[in-house]
């Protein structure tokens, strides 16, 4: 409310300002040839002073004078004419039209413009009185924490407070960041290096990297009983196709934890995972061949680090669609489907993996033993080939 | 509210300025007192509306409103309160209002102090005026609204590019901003003349001031963009030809030119047709150099097609008001009438040349800057057309020129004697020789050119000393009779020396960096040393170190000269929290003239850092010749003879000169 009837005091003064000339009595002009005269005066003045100062000859002088003089003469001759002139000129009425013009344009343009661009009613938000009275917020507490933690980098119990909360939104490179402060000022911990294992291999995509390893690796040695650390070195042995050592390191973590555990389904959906696998996997089989196309380059991983969640999306999608394309390209590589159907299945785009299986059974028929991988692979994401009718 | 009360602010102003544009100028054409007297009270209203806008935004970003999506793009809770207040021109919404501030300033400014024009004068340069400033505030409102709001605010801002992070944004863009618009003045002053068909000796004595001060802040503007880029950029460069450049050199060039047909025309009432062009021609080169910032042409042809909202309007206003002036131009062009004579070797035939080069000059800069785009819109071929291009056209174009110069206060008015002054620049000519002789003696071993072009640079000084010794009659009259006369010569005059001076002082700087400067590049470790324009310098470390919004890695290091110890000097690479953007802040160390430059490199593997390390003699003359330019403006805008003409002070102005006299 108060906002509208400031918008109207300054919308009222202002066409008041405007509408004071017109109202006025009519001002007699001066002709527009007496300010010629005034300046060709003071250039006479001008050439007088020179001459006088020495800074130009008399002759000098007497050219411009008589220059000077003939435009002085031809402007005073038609400024007599209109002064006569002017006063006729301004008998006029009050201007209605001109009136009528200010009253309308002012708040037809005001008012119209400004609802169409602005946003009545919109409160001001400064960040001191946001930040006194930050309710329920948490982004902008958690702005208040960087905002102190950039200025004490040496807070390490802000970073033990900040960095969880980034992992759990969902942000892996600053949650990776807040805890290697603080294990640098508080020295690790078991929740301090797997919490930074986590973040790594959060921001990878879920693959547990050498780097996270050694801090899972680490915390294990404070801790012999961290099932958070004993699951994700588990995991990265079931990544590198080790399947017989992570189904041992899954089983050994299923009992040694609670039976009740939080993270036992978790567990023995591995577990089952993995006895399929290596049952039905030919005796012998290496490990996946990791140079197999579509396998992400180092290059890449490294890439991925330093991207923000967004553009890491956009790289994922990328590789796949590329893989997609080999494959299309190229049918004949069982491991490169394998890889499509999963990578399908974990960004939630089941039709998609749905047809990359249809078009993987193409070459590998579900009756053969690649066919079949595909199909458990599959179904562990729940995924069925659109039934090829018999 | 306030934010809200800010945009109403700006859309009101939108109307004062059609207001504006309309009224006064149907007073002029029917000689109606009151319809033209809306005129000064419509310029100050915009201006007031306009001033409110423009401080709410920038108290939006001093108290960190995050809910206007300009400071959340451009503004961060912990930057210093100097950087609050410039990032509000450091991004295109706010540089445009900025645009929009001063082009309201000048208006007000003419609203104010233009008592002593003719009424309709006045009331058709204050119509142009709100013209334009109709056309860019709806710019602003349609386009680049500074106003916009995200609700829920966001916690906080994405901060303020760390470039922009520093003291030039504060001064740098107000003064170019000056500049360009204030030639705004100059374009009204064109086409209202154009309008009433009445051009004459008295109309330029109105534009010169105007002229005048958009230069001078111009140049300021220029020179201190070009001191920023050369340390804040590290890469030791102080011009590097760049488009962005180019788009404010451009109407400096013109506007020089403009200042000296102006001369002419007040003086002689000759030139009259050419320097109502130029008038026309400077402001509309500063708009094609707001086209060019603004509207992302510059950053990619392709990136401009893919948002061409913004550079299309731009492009619309570009076309309007150049089309349109240049249109009224040609219409109204036949009528004038040209004016009084001259012989080639006068005065005025020197200003003449003046302005054929100043203007093939910018032409010159003018097609190296567009040709690169034109060629990429049209065949979509990336080429640059850089520094070779402009160094070889433009520097064989400035040297008559600057030969010139000095020869151009000494020419009489009308007809000259040629051999009269080359005969009291023999002086300057002879000077020049031996100084450069002694300098290159003592930098022993630059190349030959150099000793000719500075040569040229203290010809141009003591060229420029020269005129006010013989006005002064120094040698001819007594020595205390000549001080006298000195003291009492037209402030103009002074004026005059000075800028030519500082061209001078500028173009000393510029040859003797280009020719003796000195550039190592090597790997450091901490401890070893590397030798540059007699000085020695040693690696002492890095350090890690914390600013209020940044972590950086400072390298310091020791000077000495002669084993004596001159002093320390650091460099640091930076890394920006909020944009995790890196930069590099070079370490700038001032000897006399002379500076030495140092900027951090990569860090190697093996422990050591790559320095760059430069020597540049004389560069401080650059800017500095600039500064006198300036101050040669300022004095000569002091000139009180420049504001005459109101009848109705008759009295007073009759008086002035008796006083004048008398100091």
């Amino acid at each position: 409310m108060l906002f509208w009837i400031l918008v109207s005091c300054l919308t009222a003064l202002l066409a008041v300002a405007l509408l004071a000339p017109l109202l006025r009595r009519p001002a007699t002009a001066g002709g527009e040839h007496s300010h010629d005269v005034e300046v060709y005066r003071d250039q006479m003045a001008e050439v007088d002073r020179d001459a006088a100062a020495g800074l130009i000859s008399s002759e000098e002088a007497d050219y411009a004078r008589a220059e000077i003089g003939r435009r002085l003469l031809s402007s005073a001759d038609k400024a007599s004419k209109e002064t006569d002139g002017a006063q006729a000129a301004q008998r006029r009425s009050r201007h209605p039209l001109a009136q009528a013009f200010i009253i309308l344009i002012l708040p037809a343009i005001g008012i119209g413009l400004y609802l169409l661009t602005g946003n009545p009613g919109a409160p001001d938000a400064p960040l001191a009185a946001r930040l006194a009275n930050p309710g329920n917020d948490v982004s902008l507490l958690l702005a208040k924490a960087e905002n102190h933690l950039i200025q004490n980098p040496d807070d390490g119990a802000g970073w033990d407070l900040v960095a969880p909360i980034y992992l759990r939104n969902r942000r892996p490179g600053d949650a990776a960041n807040a805890y290697r402060q603080a294990i640098r000022i508080r020295g690790e911990s078991v929740e301090r290096l797997g919490g930074l294992g986590e973040a790594i291999v959060m921001s990878n995509q879920g693959l547990v990297n050498s780097e996270a390893t050694d801090a899972f690796r680490k915390a294990l040695s404070l801790d012999r009983n961290d099932a958070r650390s004993e699951f994700y070195l588990a995991y990265a042995l079931e990544q590198e196709g080790r399947s017989m050592e992570a189904l041992a390191a899954f089983q050994a973590l299923a009992k040694s934890s609670a039976p009740d555990a939080p993270w036992q389904p978790l567990v023995a959906q591995h577990i089952a995972n993995l006895q399929k696998g290596t049952s039905e996997a030919k005796p012998g089989q290496g490990p996946a061949n990791p140079d197999a196309p579509g396998n992400p380059t180092a290059a890449d991983i490294a890439a991925a680090q330093d991207m923000s969640a967004g553009d890491r999306q956009q790289m994922i999608q990328n590789m796949v669609a590329g893989l997609s394309e080999k494959l299309k390209a190229n049918p004949n590589n069982f491991e490169g489907w394998m890889r499509l159907v999963r990578s399908y299945a974990m960004l939630k785009q089941a039709d998609k993996a749905g047809e990359a299986l249809e078009s993987a059974l193409k070459t590998f028929p579900a009756d053969s033993q690649q066919g079949k991988q595909l199909v458990a692979l599959a179904a562990q994401f729940g995924i069925k080939a659109p039934e090829a009718k018999p | 509210m306030i934010i809200e009360f800010g945009l109403y602010a700006l859309v009101l102003s939108l109307a004062t300025a059609i207001v504006l544009s309309v009224l006064p100028a149907v007073g002029a054409w029917r000689g109606d007192a009151n319809l033209m007297a809306v005129a000064p009270v419509a310029a100050l209203g915009q201006f007031v509306l306009v001033t409110i806008s423009f401080g709410v935004l920038m108290h939006a970003h001093l108290v960190s409103d995050f809910s206007v999506a300009n400071v959340w793009q451009n503004s961060h809770s912990l930057i210093p309160t100097l950087y609050k207040v410039s990032g509000v021109w450091g991004n295109h919404e706010g540089s445009m209002m900025l645009w929009l501030f001063i082009l309201s300033l000048f208006s007000a400014l003419v609203a104010l102090f233009g008592g002593n024009l003719p009424a309709s004068l006045k009331a058709n340069v204050l119509a142009v005026q709100g013209w334009i400033s109709a056309a860019f505030i709806l710019f602003i409102v349609l386009t680049s609204n500074p106003f916009l709001r995200i609700f829920p605010p966001p916690p906080e801002g994405r901060d303020l590019n760390p470039v922009l992070q520093d003291v030039g944004l504060a001064i740098h863009p107000p003064l170019l901003y000056l500049g360009y618009v204030g030639f705004s003045v100059c374009f009204s002053f064109a086409v209202a003349a154009l309008m009433e068909g009445r051009i004459d000796a008295a109309w330029a004595r109105w534009v010169r001031p105007w002229a005048l001060a958009a230069w001078t802040f111009l140049t300021a503007g220029i020179a201190m963009g070009s001191y920023w880029a050369y340390y804040e950029l590290g890469w030791g460069g102080w011009w590097f030809w760049d488009p962005v450049e180019n788009a404010s050199f451009m109407p400096w060039l013109a506007g020089t030119a403009l200042l000296h047909s102006a001369l002419v025309m007040e003086k002689r009432e000759a030139l009259k047709i050419w320097t109502v062009l130029l008038a026309i021609l400077t402001f509309s080169l500063s708009l094609l150099g707001t086209f060019l910032v603004r509207s992302g042409v510059l950053t990619s042809v392709h990136a401009f097609a893919s948002d061409p909202s913004r550079g299309v309007f731009i492009l619309a206003i570009l076309v309007i008001f150049i089309g349109g002036a240049l249109t009224l131009f040609a219409l109204r062009a036949g009528s004038l009438t040209a004016g009084g004579l001259f012989a080639p070797v006068s005065r005025e035939g020197a200003l003449v040349l003046n302005n054929l080069i100043l203007t093939v000059s910018t032409a010159t800069v003018l097609i190296g800057t567009l040709y690169p785009m034109a060629l990429e819109s049209l065949t979509g071929e990336k080429i640059s057309v850089g520094a070779p291009f402009f160094n070889l056209t433009f520097g064989l174009l400035m040297l008559p020129l600057l030969l010139a110069v000095p020869f151009g206060p000494l020419l009489a008015w009308k007809r000259a004697d040629l051999l009269g002054a080359a005969q009291r620049l023999f002086f300057a000519v002879a000077a020049g020789f031996v100084i450069a002789i002694a300098i290159w003696y003592f930098e022993n071993g630059g190349p030959v050119l150099a000793v000719l072009g500075i040569a040229l640079a203290f010809y141009l000084m003591v060229g420029a000393l020269t005129d006010l010794w013989f006005r002064g009659g120094f040698g001819k009259v007594p020595f205390s009779t000549a001080l006298r006369r000195l003291a009492g010569l037209p402030r103009s005059a002074i004026g005059t020396a000075f800028a030519h001076f500082g061209l001078g002082v500028s173009v000393l700087g510029i040859i003797a960096v280009s020719a003796f400067q000195t550039e190592n590049v090597v790997e450091m470790k901490p401890g070893q040393t590397v030798e540059a324009g007699g000085y020695v310098l040693k690696f002492e470390g890095m350090k890690r170190g914390q600013g209020p919004n940044f972590t950086e890695d400072r390298g310091t290091f020791s000077l000495t000269k002669a084993g004596v110890s001159v002093g320390q000097i650091s460099s640091s690479k930076r890394v920006y929290m909020a944009r995790q953007m890196p930069t590099t802040e070079a370490g700038i160390r001032t000897f006399g003239l002379s500076q030495f430059y140092v900027a951090l490199g990569d860090l190697m593997p093996d422990g050591g850092i790559v320095v760059r390390v430069w020597w540049k003699p004389f560069i401080i003359c650059i800017w500095f010749g600039a500064l006198i330019m300036m101050a040669g403006g300022f004095i000569s805008l002091s000139d009180r003879r420049l504001r005459v003409g109101a009848p109705a002070r008759r009295a007073k102005k009759v008086a002035a000169p008796a006083l004048e006299a008398a100091e």
